[in-house]
């Protein structure tokens, strides 16, 4: 089995291929196109999971050790720059998940982007072009063994993530009903404000690598970890802190934009102005994750010089992860689009994984990314199944003539316009059911077991410190954020599943076709039991695959949390509670009511419902003061000094090459030349005798150079 | 070494000269102009692909330091064996490249002779035997050896520029090309006399030996000798102010023959000397290294100036080749001989040439396919080309990155090395330098790139290209794309071919 591992490079390789190949060849050919997206990313999966198999039977000198392939790529003056692939228990556990969901999405984008039928996408085979680089780049970043090709990668998947997030923004043809203007300024806003504010992470991620690169001349993984470099790193001082420290946050300001932490979360939401199934991968297998994978793979530089129960920047991953589980979560509640509310979800949930890293746990952290991946990327893909019916609904409401087809409030994605679907789409409902409860932490769905080991860590935490210190308040807002997810989902259920219909959409909805609703089933199959992959009971089998991948690094262990009923229970009870909760208060709810959270909450409703007022903030804080900025350096350019200087300097420099060219011509063919033949008056006249033509006089810059040289020469 | 290892060593060279006597014979005897047309090429082709099989052959044979050959064969002469030649790494190198050149340009020219000249035979025989003198000098370690092997190779190349014989443009160009080598030629000569005068020796290790062990009123005489040496070297190389003919006879020469010179005799010049000053004058690297700069700065800024005003394609291609060559000097004027990473401005030069090749070539094959097409090679006529031939276009683009040195290609690479080989050794003006012409030259490169895109074409039709034009171009944009993703074997190529050379200091 081990014959697998040399195939690791074909993992990012082949969506690659198929990106490639899509945009050169087969883009006419929409099917074809979509085919082989499918394919690739499929043939991927098999790969991968080959390489899950292997490093499964190979045992322990590979899930610690890890497999390495370097490529000798690049000297850097008497170095050479490797390159290359790796695999441990870590990076195979991705890979079991990453190129699965894609699968899972990529064949659900078939249907959801309406192959065959007349309302079929106008760039349809451009869609699946994208999405399969998307892959690439995230495949890429798990299987690089070195700091530069995970950037690489990470950087390809934010530029897929702006192709992506901005796809609808402006429309071709006349038949795109569901672009309108408003939309083509949405999806360009969204795009522009995802890409610019996980930029700012970039940033800060690429000047720690340059930092880390100029400390330790290396990027690859396993040398930063060898315990001298880390001890080497820690002994460095740098504003204030251990080098280390400095490196760690800077990776970790990259985690925070990338997975949408608090404070640049804000990008995440507007990503929902894609399609669906794009909203899916950045969610679920793809974008988000990557922030988190960064984290986890870096741990021992957080950790690095300290303790880990008092590591600054470990402890600052656990402050950022437990206010965005907290405060992304009490957004979620206050949300209409049904998408939003998912968002918010994702942002709460990737901070729960941020605060079982932040407590030291990579295994908690990361498992929770896997099962999060599965029932996320179902949630997101049921709620476009939802969207999907409703649209078509919406359509043949318009066509029974019951409404306008034209009635400017519509939105497709509002949930006060559903209700009652689960008798009209049972096969998106019951799915859609299993994704739920995961995300709650119903026993025994998946989300159940990997966020309880979270809060236990906390728990344990806590007790052991015999304080009210950092993991108590990371245990209160994890557990606290559980009640108010279970809030939000109960209400989303209600709303979108149970009362009455409360739009003619509603009432016409209908369920979509099975290339839709197929991987929403594979998707819940996982959902319900993806727990077991780390169950307590089985002897937590994910934490002895993967929990060794940091030892030697000396700095961070793995340790298994024992279960701790009363926090399982008390966290179940929670949830129960949260949910029955949700579902009770909004089964009844009526199109046009004042909704009960906002009877009861009043003004912190309205706070919640802006998001905290965030985005206005930035909005007053940097983009006007950025944007006025540039009025006016625009005015410095273009209008009043540097164009002008511009234009003189171009001036100049063709002047240059005028003056050169008839130098060439001019002064030395004849005027130097010449010259110079009078000068040395016999030896010209002499070549002028026995010669014609140009020749003579390029022979004689010969001449001259050769003694002007040699005259040099003598002279000094 | 008897006659039979010597034979041996020399195997690509005698495969490469049967295979141009092959192709002669086969003209005289193949009655048909048709069979002859199209089946001679390929002859030509197999006989090079023949004597790339004979390179590798033996390449393993090649020791530590070169395996001296001595080309005194039996004991009839008397006196000791003088080496003539080496079969080192460097002669490797140039064998290999050379190879590389006639395979590419017998496949891109294939049409344009077909329908320009009626004398196709002797065209292959005299490119392969033209080949045969680039590798002979550079593997030459005699002065008597290099001048032979230089002249062979003008003699050569003054044909074949003057190809066309009822075209007066090549007539002229070939003409002019002739007189202008003979007087740079003479002026060579000059200087070895010189060399020889002053140590009685032309071996060139031997001529290192005598001079610094002989007497020191001699050693005046070796600054006059190496600029008269670098006249007829810079006449090779077209380097600035030995350039002037190198303009007229690009524009006059048959296209296939202009890519030749474009690369070819170039990249003799730089092999011979390299050998002449690391191997026959280490010592005066002081003297030397100065010249070198200020000739480098010439060539790069006179080169790209003059070729901001060029309209036609060709000459803007022999302009821009002037230039690249100055760049290329770089590498071999920031030469550290004492410290460690002493042979990155030699790698640089060898992997520029070599990135220089493909670049140069592919550049010269698309002018090839749009000439005959269009009749001519203005720059007006790449108007529209990404809609009459969206492949040419494209791999155009590649070629022209590279020439302007831009990242993913190996033309950057090249750059990379011999620029930061000068910051290495503080010549920061020579960098400086070398990086504002390379920004300069974008402006031209791009009118190219302009037209190309988006120029309007005057005439729509779509450009047919033959298969096997078709072939060097996309080979030819691949090898760009691949020194610079993967540079590595590439380096270490170049690393082991200045190996030897390293062995002298």
């Amino acid at each position: 089995m081990e014959f697998f591992f040399n195939l690791v490079p074909l993992i990012p390789l082949i969506p690659l291929l198929a990106f490639a190949a899509i945009v050169l060849f087969t883009h006419r050919n929409n099917r074809l196109s979509s085919n082989i997206a499918i394919g690739g990313i499929a043939l991927s999966t098999l790969v991968s999971w080959g390489v899950v198999l292997a490093t499964i039977l190979a045992g322990e000198h590979v899930q610690v050790e890890g497999w390495e392939l370097p490529i000798p790529w690049l000297p850097t003056g008497t170095t050479v720059f490797n390159t290359g692939f790796a695999v441990d228990g870590f990076t195979a556990a991705m890979l079991f998940m990453v190129p699965f969901v894609c699968t899972m999405i990529f064949i659900y984008s078939q249907g959801y982007m309406n192959l065959g039928q007349p309302n079929q996408d106008p760039r349809y085979a451009r869609f699946f072009a994208y999405i399969s680089l998307f892959a690439a780049g995230m495949l890429g970043l798990v299987v690089a063994d070195n700091l530069l090709l995970l950037f690489i990668s990470w950087e390809v998947m934010g530029l897929c993530s702006y192709l992506l997030i901005g796809f609808w923004s402006f429309r071709d043809r006349d038949n795109e009903q569901h672009i309108d203007e408003a939309q083509v300024k949405r999806a360009r806003a969204a795009a522009l404000k995802a890409f610019i504010t996980t930029r700012v992470g970039d940033v800060l991620l690429f000047s720690g690598l340059a930092l880390l690169f100029s400390y330790t001349g290396t990027l690859t993984f396993r040398e930063i970890f060898r315990p001298d470099m880390l001890e080497h790193l820690g002994s460095i001082s740098l504003l204030g802190m251990p080098a280390v420290t400095v490196i760690a946050l800077l990776a970790f300001g990259g985690a925070v934009g990338k997975s949408a932490q608090f404070p640049l979360h804000v990008w995440l939401p507007d990503a929902m102005e894609g399609p669906t199934p794009v909203s899916a991968l950045i969610h679920a297998a793809t974008m988000v994750a990557a922030g988190v994978y960064l984290v986890a793979r870096m741990l021992p530089l957080f950790v690095a010089g300290f303790e880990t129960a008092n590591a600054p920047a470990l402890q600052w991953v656990a402050v950022i992860g437990a206010i965005t589980a907290f405060f992304g979560a009490t957004i979620g509640l206050a949300q209409d689009d049904i998408k939003r509310v998912l968002a918010y979800s994702t942002i709460s949930q990737l901070g729960y994984m941020m605060m079982g890293l932040g407590l030291g746990s990579l295994v908690a952290g990361i498992f929770h990314l896997l099962t999060h991946a599965f029932f996320k990327a179902l949630l997101f893909l049921g709620s476009g199944s939802v969207i999907h019916g409703m649209e078509h609904g919406h359509h043949a409401a318009g066509a029974h003539g019951q409404t306008s087809q034209h009635d400017d409030g519509f939105s497709a994605n509002d949930m006060k316009t559903m209700g009652g679907l689960r008798h009209k789409m049972p096969r998106t409902f019951w799915p859609y059911m299993a994704g739920t409860l995961a995300l709650v932490g119903i026993v025994p769905f998946a989300g159940f077991w990997s966020k309880d080991e979270i809060l236990a860590e906390a728990f344990q935490r806590w007790q052991e410190s015999g304080a009210l210190g950092l993991p108590f308040w990371v245990w209160l807002a994890g557990t606290l954020g559980a009640l108010i997810t279970a809030l939000y989902m109960g209400r989303q259920i209600a709303l979108v599943f149970w009362g009455e219909p409360r739009h003619e959409a509603a009432t016409h909805a209908h369920e979509s076709p099975n290339s839709m609703t197929g991987p929403l089933m594979v998707l819940a199959v996982f959902a319900l039991i993806g727990g077991l992959a780390n169950a307590p009971f089985l002897g937590s089998p994910l934490h002895h695959f993967m929990g060794g991948v940091h030892e030697a690094s000396e700095v961070v262990h793995s340790a298994t949390v024992s279960f701790n009923f009363a926090v399982a229970g008390l966290s179940t009870v929670v949830a129960l509670l949260g949910l029955l909760g949700g579902w009770a208060i909004y089964r009844n709810y009526r199109a046009g009511e004042v909704e009960p959270f906002q009877r009861w909450l009043g003004p912190i409703f309205t706070l919640l419902r802006n998001k905290y007022y965030v985005d206005e903030l930035y909005q007053l804080v940097i983009i006007r003061p950025v944007v006025w900025l540039a009025d006016q350096v625009f005015n410095f350019d273009n209008r009043w000094v540097v164009d002008p200087l511009v234009n003189l300097v171009g001036a100049v420099g063709r002047a240059a090459a005028d003056i050169s060219l008839l130098f060439d011509k001019v002064a030395v063919d004849s005027g130097l030349v010449e010259g110079t033949a009078k000068a040395f008056n016999a030896f010209g006249g002499w070549l002028r005798q026995t010669q014609t033509g140009r020749v003579q006089n390029y022979l004689l810059v010969v001449a001259v150079t050769v003694l002007m040289l040699l005259g040099l020469y003598l002279y000094l | 070494m008897t006659l039979n290892q010597l034979l041996t060593l020399l195997l690509p060279e005698i495969v490469l000269t049967v295979a141009a006597f092959v192709v002669l014979g086969l003209d005289l005897i193949w009655r048909g102009d048709e069979v002859r047309g199209r089946w001679l090429p390929w002859v030509a082709f197999l006989g090079v692909l023949l004597t790339l099989v004979a390179t590798i052959a033996v390449w393993p044979m090649a020791g530590v330091g070169g395996r001296p050959l001595a080309l005194t064969v039996g004991q009839g002469f008397g006196g000791d064996a003088i080496p003539m030649m080496a079969l080192d790494g460097l002669a490797l190198f140039f064998k290999l490249f050379t190879v590389l050149v006639l395979l590419i340009v017998t496949l891109s020219a294939g049409e344009y002779v077909q329908t320009h000249t009626p004398f196709r035979g002797e065209f292959y025989a005299l490119m392969l035997l033209a080949g045969l003198s680039i590798m002979l000098a550079s593997a030459a370690t005699n002065l008597v050896m290099i001048y032979l092997a230089i002249e062979f190779l003008s003699i050569t190349s003054y044909v074949l520029t003057g190809y066309l014989r009822d075209d007066p443009r090549s007539t002229e160009a070939a003409i002019k090309y002739f007189i202008y080598g003979a007087g740079a030629s003479a002026v060579m000569l000059y200087g070895f006399s010189l060399l020889y005068g002053a140590t009685g020796t032309t071996d060139l290790a031997a001529i290192a030996t005598a001079l610094t062990a002989g007497s020191t009123t001699v050693r005046w005489l070796v600054f006059p000798a190496t600029i008269m040496a670098l006249a007829g070297l810079g006449f090779k190389i077209a380097l600035v102010p030995f350039h002037q003919w190198s303009p007229d006879a690009y524009e006059g020469a048959p296209t296939p023959v202009t890519a030749f010179l474009s690369v070819g005799p170039k990249a003799a010049g730089f092999a011979v000397l390299m050998r002449l000053l690391l191997t026959a004058l280490p010592g005066f690297q002081v003297d030397w290294v100065g010249v070198l700069a200020g000739v480098a700065i010439i060539t790069m800024s006179l080169g790209n100036l003059v070729a901001l005003r060029q309209t036609n394609v060709k000459r803007l291609l022999a302009y821009s080749s002037i230039a690249q060559a100055g760049y290329m000097l770089i590498g071999l004027a920031a030469l550290a001989p004492l410290s460690e990473s002493w042979t990155t401005g030699l790698n640089g030069l060898l992997l520029y040439l070599f990135a220089y090749l493909f670049t140069n070539l592919g550049a010269f094959a698309i002018v090839i396919a749009v000439e005959n097409r269009t009749g001519s090679a203005q720059i007006s006529d790449f108007a529209g080309l990404i809609r009459r031939a969206p492949f040419l276009a494209v791999a155009m683009f590649i070629f022209l990155l590279s020439l302007i040195g831009i990242p993913p290609t190996g033309g950057f690479l090249g750059k990379l090395f011999v620029f930061g080989a000068a910051i290495q050794q503080r010549m920061i003006l020579l960098a400086v330098v070398g990086i504002i012409n390379s920004v300069v030259s974008v402006y031209y490169y791009y009118a190219i790139i302009r037209e190309m895109f988006f120029g309007q074409a005057g005439d729509a039709e779509s450009i047919p290209v033959t298969p096997s034009l078709k072939l060097v171009v996309g080979v030819n944009a691949v090898m760009v794309l691949a020194i610079a993703l993967y540079a590595e074997p590439f380096i270490r190529l170049a690393t082991e071919s200045v190996q030897m050379l390293a062995a002298k200091f």
